[in-house]
């Protein structure tokens, strides 16, 4: 199998009960569609549970940088229980934890100070995928 | 509070569909708007994961699915799971009936805002006849 050394896979929980988790959600959109549109790729979660082995191969194909709105961390444990370990793991309360004056509430719209954890966390997420991209291209020479 | 008499509601994710995004919204209306105390919001990911003692709630309680898409993820997953499904809504069907086209994933739009309310109402009312309640 020939490997991308292009793009690297992020995978988000899609945490619906908690508000860490539509943070997680929206930190990765913004890494795909702003931060590094051109070199990451995504599977949706649910999908990649209820898929089939071209579902289960992603984080076989992509170096994946998984990432969960808490410390239950989904998506990393059903990453490497049926794909692959992630390269990276990033826990949004991680982060959310340096910010302990914004009380984080309604998982349906994000504050303004939610957005910028969630800004912080997909720069957190972009220099991840640097730092594969980097390690594959002195690799690869 | 207990889960006892309530109606569980799960949705796909949608990461990276404008349906999955409304599929979402839609069913954050439900549990942070609508119906407080009537529904009981199960995320996927962790009932799979098998990470949260969740299972046996959707073995329990009746389930009301909401898809993003063609793929039916959240149903397949909580058939998979044993769950009882008592209600099923697809986001395309919905756009298509009430003639709405969302934007993208990110950003949903006025339309898709206005599509996550009808899904929203559309799974209230089915939660209100599994509750043997009519109307709110």
């Amino acid at each position: 199998m020939a490997l991308p050394t292009s793009e690297v896979g992020i995978i988000s929980c899609s945490g619906e009960e908690i508000p860490e988790g539509t943070i997680a959600l929206v930190a990765t959109r913004l890494v795909l569609e702003k931060l590094r549109p051109d070199k990451t790729v995504t599977i949706c979660l649910p999908l990649f549970l209820a898929g089939d082995k071209n579902e289960r191969d992603f984080a076989k194909v992509f170096p994946t940088i998984t990432v969960d709105g808490c410390e239950k961390r989904c998506a990393q444990i059903a990453t490497s229980n049926l794909s692959g370990r992630p390269a990276y793991s990033i826990v949004v309360t991680d982060t959310a934890k340096k910010h302990p004056q914004v009380v984080l509430k309604s998982c349906e719209r994000l504050t303004e100070d939610e957005m910028k954890i969630a800004e912080e966390v997909a720069e957190e997420i972009a220099a991840k995928v640097d730092a594969i991209l980097k390690r594959r291209s002195a690799k690869t020479g | 509070m207990s889960d006892e008499g309530k109606v569980a509601v799960v949705a796909c994710a949608g990461m990276d569909k404008a349906f999955g995004s409304v599929a979402m919204l839609s069913v954050f209306k439900v549990s942070e708007g609508l119906r407080p105390n009537e529904t009981r919001l199960i995320a996927l990911p962790p009932l799979l994961a098998g990470v949260a003692p969740l299972s046996e709630l959707v073995t329990k309680l009746p389930v009301i699915v909401v898809d993003g898409c063609a793929e039916r993820c959240a149903t397949k997953l909580i058939a998979k799971s044993g769950g009882r499904i008592r209600g099923r809504i697809l986001v395309p069907d919905c756009a298509k009936k009430y003639g709405l086209t969302p934007g993208s994933a990110s950003n949903v739009g006025p339309d898709g805002m206005k599509l996550a309310e009808k899904v929203a109402e559309e799974v209230a009312s089915i939660a209100d006849k599994l509750c043997g309640r009519q109307g709110n």
